[in-house]
C-alpha cells in the first residue's frame, strides 16, 4: 500500500515547487498528477512573474499596487509576504536554473506589464510558464521525487477532521489505489472547462477546489472570477498581457484606441477588469466586429515583436491566420482564472481540516483580493508553493504514524464502482457540460445581475439533477476515461453552485466582480471575504473580515 | 461541415487487433482535431483514449498521427487533414500503444530524458543574487527550451527505428539545454557521459528530427552542438575522434572526403596495426563488389572542390 510523508496533488507550478521544498526538507514527497509531467497549465503563463527586482523598485510598491488591483479585499499580510518572500523565491528558481532574459548588464530584466505601476515583471520572450515548469521539473528529477503520472484522484481520506491521504485511480490499468499520507498537499488548479470561452486546459476542471469542499473544507471568494481581456475570439486562447506591455494598443472597429477614456492615466496598461470590462462595453456599444474588439501590433517594431512574443505570433498565425505585424488580431474576453479557492493561512494549510494543504490557483490565500494582478500567479505559485511544501513537511514530521484509515478506502471503491452501474440518461457528459459552461458565462461572467443569477443558480441544480442520470459504459480497464471525466463534471457542478451562490450573495461590485444592479463598491457592508461551506442544502456561507496592514481602501482609479 | 472521424482503437484486451471507428460529428471547419476528439468523448463514447491539454500547442501532449501525418493535434484544424469528409487519426508509430492514441511514455520517453541529468548544477556557493548571463545565451536556451516534449522528433529519427536505446532527439535536446547553459559545472563530464554508446555520435545525420520540431528547435544542429563541444574537450573513444578529425581534414584538404583514409583513421590510423589487418577482409569485399574507393591520390579532381575549400577558409578567417 503507497505511503508518504507528504503527498501533492498536481504537477503544475505549485505542486512541484512544494513537493521539492518538502523533500528539501528531509521527507518523503511525492507527486501525484492527472497528466504526466509538463502537460500542467501553468505552461499557458506565457507573461512572467513579478518581482521588485530594479533598483528604485520595492517590494512595498509591489504590494501596493496588488491590493489596488485587488480592489483593497486583499489579506495585506499575505500580500506582504508574497511581495517581500517573492524576490528571493526569484532568484532561488534562477539558482535551479530558470533562465529570464538579462539586461545589458546580465542582471534578471524587467519588463512593462498592465496593473504596475513600476516595470517588474521578469519574463523569458513569452513563455515564462512553459520554461519554469520546465525548471521544476528537471529539480524534481534531481531530487528523485516519485511520481504517479496519470492517476486521477476521487477524492480525499478524511477520519475525524484529519487527511490521510488520496483514492485514486492509475488510469493506465484501471485500478483504484488508496494513497496513505501524513500531509496532503492540494495543487490541482483552475477551473476554467465550466466556462465557455475560457482560456484553461481540459484538465481545469475544479478538481481540488470541490475535493476540499466535499471534505469540509470553507472555499473563499468564490465570486471572483478573472476574464483575461484579451483572447482569441474562436477557442478563448490567451494573447498574453505582455503584447501591451510591450505595446501593442486595443482598437474598436473604427481604429480608435479605446482604453485611454476609460483609464486616462494608465490606457492599454489598466488591469484585468477594467480592461475585460471595456472591451465588453464596446463591442456591446456596436463598436466591435464579430464580438471581438482588435489588438494592433503594426506600429511595433517587427524585430522586436520575433524576439519577445515569437509563441504569440506563431499562435496568433496557426490558429486565426493572421499575421499580427500586418494585420490587426481580433480579440474579445475569456474566462481566466478563479481568484478564489480552498481557504489557506500564510503557511497554506487548511484550517477546517488537520493534515491538508493547498497551494496555487486552488487556493486562496487572500493575496489576490478582488482581482488578480497580472504576473503575480507564477510569483503565488513559487512563495506559496514553497510554504506549504515547507509546512506540510513540518506537519508528516510531528504527526503520528499513519492510523489505518479503516473502511474510508473501501467505502470509496464501492462508491465509484456503483457510478459505473448507472444507466438510463438521455444526457451525455458533454451535454451537461456544454449548458453548464454556456450559463455560467452568460450569467456568472464579466458582468452579472440578481435576476440572471437566479436562472443560473436553477439552472445548475438542474443540472446536477440531470447528472445523477449520466451513464457511463464502465468505470475500469486501461485507460478509461469514462469515470475520471464523469467524476471531473461532478467536481465543476458543485464549484459552480458555490460560485454563483457568492456572486448573488455579493450585493456589490468590486473587482471582477460587477453587478449590474449593484454597480458600486461598498466598503461599509462587504469590505469582507466569503466563506463557503458545503452543507446539505447546498453551500452555506459565512463572511471573514479583510486583513488591513498599512493600504487603507481608497477609491480606485487608474 | 460534417465529418468522418476514423479512429485507429487499438484494445490491449484483444490480442493487439486496432480495428477502426468512425465517428460522425458536425464540427466548424476551423476546430482543431483535438476539439473534434474531445467532443467525440464528451458526446458520443466516453471510453476513446487520447491525451490534450493546453490546448494552444505550449504542452506537447497531443501528438498523434492525422490524415497520415505525424501532428500535433490541437494545432491542427479539420480543414487541414480531411480528405473528402474523411479524418484519419491514428497514434503515433515509434513508441508502443497502450490503447487507441495512449502511446507507452515511461521507457521510451522520460527515461532517457532522466538519463540526460537534465538540471542545472552550478558552482558553490552560490551568488548572493542571480548569475550573470547574457542575453544572448538566454536566446539559445530559450529556442531550446521551448521545446514541449511532444517527440515528434523521435518519431522521426531513423537511428531510432533500429536502435530503441539510443537516447534520440529529444533527448539529446534536452542534454543540450544543460550543456550550453554556463551556470552548469559539470559540462565536461556531461559532455563525456554523451559521447559514450546509444549517444551523440549513433546520430546518422538524416534531419528527420529537424523536419518534425513544430517549434523550429532544430534538434539536429543541437546534436552537432553537442559533438563539436565533445571534440573540443576530448571526449569521446579515439575512433570517435579519428573519424570527426580525418572528415574534416579530408573535405578541408581537397573538398572531398576520402573515404579509404577515413576507414583507417576511424580504426584509430596507421598506429593500431592490428586494427587495420581486421579490415582487410572488408575491403577485399568492397573490391570485389566494385566498391572500394578509389585512394586519394588517384582521385580526379571534382568540380567545386575550391568553393568547399573556399568555405573553410572563410570559416576560420571568421574565428
Amino acid at each position: 500500500m503507497p505511503e508518504h510523508d507528504v503527498l501533492v496533488v498536481g504537477g503544475g507550478f505549485s505542486g512541484m515547487r512544494a513537493a521539492i521544498a518538502a523533500k528539501a526538507a528531509g521527507v518523503d514527497a511525492a507527486l501525484v498528477s492527472k497528466v504526466y509531467p509538463l502537460r500542467s497549465h501553468s505552461s499557458g503563463a506565457h507573461s512572467g512573474i513579478n518581482a521588485a527586482l530594479s533598483d528604485g523598485d520595492s517590494w512595498q510598491a509591489h504590494a501596493e499596487d496588488t491590493v489596488k488591483a485587488g480592489d483593497y479585499l486583499n489579506d495585506q499580510d499575505a500580500v506582504e509576504v508574497l511581495c517581500k518572500e517573492g524576490i528571493d523565491d526569484v532568484i532561488q528558481l534562477e539558482h535551479f536554473g530558470a533562465i529570464f532574459s538579462r539586461d545589458g548588464q546580465g542582471k534578471i530584466d524587467v519588463m512593462s506589464f498592465p496593473g504596475s505601476s513600476k516595470a517588474r515583471t521578469c519574463y523569458v520572450g513569452d513563455s515564462a510558464g512553459h520554461i519554469i515548469l520546465q525548471v521544476l521539473y528537471e529539480q524534481l528529477l534531481k531530487h528523485r521525487i516519485q511520481t504517479y503520472n496519470e492517476w486521477f484522484v476521487t477524492s480525499l481520506l478524511v477520519d475525524d477532521g484529519t487527511c490521510r491521504g488520496v483514492m485514486a485511480q492509475d488510469l493506465a490499468s484501471g485500478a483504484l489505489v488508496p494513497l496513505y499520507a501524513k500531509a496532503v498537499i492540494l495543487a490541482g488548479g483552475g477551473i476554467g472547462r465550466m466556462y465557455q470561452p475560457s482560456t484553461s486546459a481540459f484538465g481545469a476542471t475544479a478538481d481540488a477546489a470541490a475535493l476540499a469542499y466535499r471534505a469540509g473544507a470553507p472555499l473563499m471568494d468564490m465570486e471572483m472570477v478573472q476574464y483575461h481581456p484579451t483572447t482569441l475570439q474562436s477557442k478563448g486562447l490567451v494573447v498574453t498581457e505582455a503584447a501591451r506591455g510591450h505595446g501593442a494598443r486595443l482598437v474598436n472597429s473604427a481604429g480608435e484606441a479605446f482604453m485611454s477614456s476609460l483609464a486616462p492615466e494608465t490606457g492599454d496598461m489598466a488591469p484585468r477588469d477594467l480592461c475585460s470590462r471595456a472591451i465588453a462595453a464596446e463591442i456591446e456599444a456596436g463598436r466591435g466586429e464579430q464580438g471581438c474588439v482588435f489588438l494592433d501590433f503594426q506600429h511595433l517594431d517587427g524585430a522586436l515583436i520575433d524576439d519577445l512574443l515569437p509563441e504569440t505570433q506563431l499562435l496568433v498565425k496557426s490558429m486565426t491566420g493572421v499575421n499580427l505585424q500586418k494585420q490587426l488580431v481580433p480579440v474579445r474576453p475569456a474566462m481566466h482564472r478563479p481568484i478564489g479557492g480552498i481557504q489557506v493561512d500564510l503557511q497554506g494549510a487548511v484550517p477546517a481540516v488537520a493534515g491538508l494543504f493547498a497551494a496555487g490557483e486552488c487556493a486562496c490565500p487572500g493575496v489576490n483580493g478582488a482581482n488578480r494582478l497580472g504576473g503575480n500567479t507564477l510569483l503565488e505559485s513559487a512563495v506559496f508553493g514553497r510554504r506549504a511544501g515547507e509546512a506540510a513537511a513540518a506537519h508528516a514530521k510531528s504527526a503520528s504514524a499513519n492510523r489505518s484509515p479503516g473502511s474510508l478506502a473501501g467505502d470509496e471503491e464501492k462508491r465509484l464502482q456503483d457510478l459505473g452501474a448507472r444507466t438510463g440518461g438521455e444526457d451525455s457528459i458533454g451535454s451537461v457540460r456544454g449548458e453548464l459552461a454556456a450559463a455560467m458565462h452568460e450569467k456568472v461572467g464579466l458582468s452579472r445581475d440578481g435576476a440572471g443569477l437566479q436562472q443560473a443558480l436553477d439552472k445548475i441544480n438542474q443540472l446536477k439533477d440531470r447528472y445523477q442520470r449520466v451513464s457511463i459504459a464502465a468505470t475500469g480497464g486501461p485507460y478509461n476515461p469514462s469515470l475520471s471525466a464523469l467524476l471531473e463534471l461532478g467536481n465543476m457542478l458543485d464549484t459552480a453552485q458555490v460560485i454563483a451562490a457568492s456572486v448573488l450573495a455579493r450585493q456589490e461590485s468590486r473587482g471582477a466582480h460587477y453587478r449590474t444592479d449593484f454597480p458600486e463598491r461598498d466598503d461599509d457592508n462587504w469590505l469582507q471575504h466569503t466563506l463557503a461551506t458545503c452543507s446539505p442544502e447546498g453551500p452555506a456561507l459565512a463572511y471573514k473580515p479583510v486583513t488591513i496592514t498599512q493600504w487603507q481602501p481608497q477609491r480606485r482609479a487608474y | 461541415m460534417e465529418f468522418n472521424v476514423k479512429v485507429r482503437r487499438h484494445d490491449p484486451s484483444a490480442n493487439g487487433k486496432s480495428p477502426t471507428q468512425t465517428y460522425t460529428i458536425d464540427i466548424e471547419e476551423d476546430a482543431t482535431v483535438l476539439d473534434a476528439l474531445m467532443r467525440i468523448r464528451e458526446e458520443q463514447d466516453s471510453t476513446l483514449a487520447f491525451r490534450g491539454s493546453c490546448r494552444s500547442g505550449f504542452c506537447g501532449d497531443c501528438s498523434m498521427r492525422l490524415g497520415g501525418k505525424n501532428k500535433i493535434a490541437c494545432r491542427t484544424t479539420m480543414a487541414q487533414v480531411v480528405k473528402g469528409d474523411e479524418v484519419t487519426v491514428d497514434p503515433i508509430r515509434m513508441i508502443k500503444v497502450a490503447k487507441d492514441m495512449m502511446f507507452d511514455v515511461e521507457d521510451m520517453v522520460y527515461a532517457k530524458y532522466e538519463a540526460v541529468e537534465p538540471w542545472v548544477e552550478p558552482a558553490q556557493p552560490l551568488p548572493e543574487r542571480e548569475h550573470k548571463v547574457s542575453n544572448e545565451v538566454i536566446k539559445d536556451l530559450r529556442k531550446v527550451m521551448s521545446c514541449t516534449m511532444c517527440w515528434l522528433c523521435d518519431e522521426g529519427c531513423t537511428t531510432m527505428l533500429v536502435d530503441r536505446k539510443f537516447l534520440g532527439p529529444a533527448a539529446l535536446t534536452k542534454a543540450y539545454r544543460v550543456v550550453a547553459d554556463p551556470r552548469d559545472s559539470r559540462t565536461n563530464e556531461r559532455l563525456h557521459n554523451l559521447s559514450d554508446a546509444k549517444g551523440v555520435w549513433d546520430c546518422c545525420h538524416c534531419f528527420e528530427a529537424t523536419e518534425h520540431c513544430p517549434k523550429g528547435i532544430d534538434p539536429t544542429e543541437r546534436i552537432f552542438a553537442i559533438r563539436d563541444r565533445a571534440m573540443k574537450v576530448g571526449a569521446g573513444n579515439y575512433r570517435v575522434r579519428g573519424h570527426y578529425k580525418s572528415f574534416m581534414a579530408s573535405v578541408k584538404k581537397a573538398g572531398w572526403v576520402d573515404e579509404t583514409r577515413l576507414a583507417i583513421d576511424t580504426e584509430g590510423g596507421f598506429t593500431h596495426f592490428l586494427a587495420q589487418i581486421k579490415q582487410i577482409p572488408l575491403g577485399l569485399k568492397a573490391l570485389k563488389r566494385g566498391k572500394m574507393p578509389r585512394p586519394y591520390f588517384l582521385h580526379p579532381k571534382r568540380p567545386g572542390a575550391d568553393k568547399i575549400k573556399n568555405i573553410f577558409r572563410k570559416v576560420e578567417a571568421k574565428k
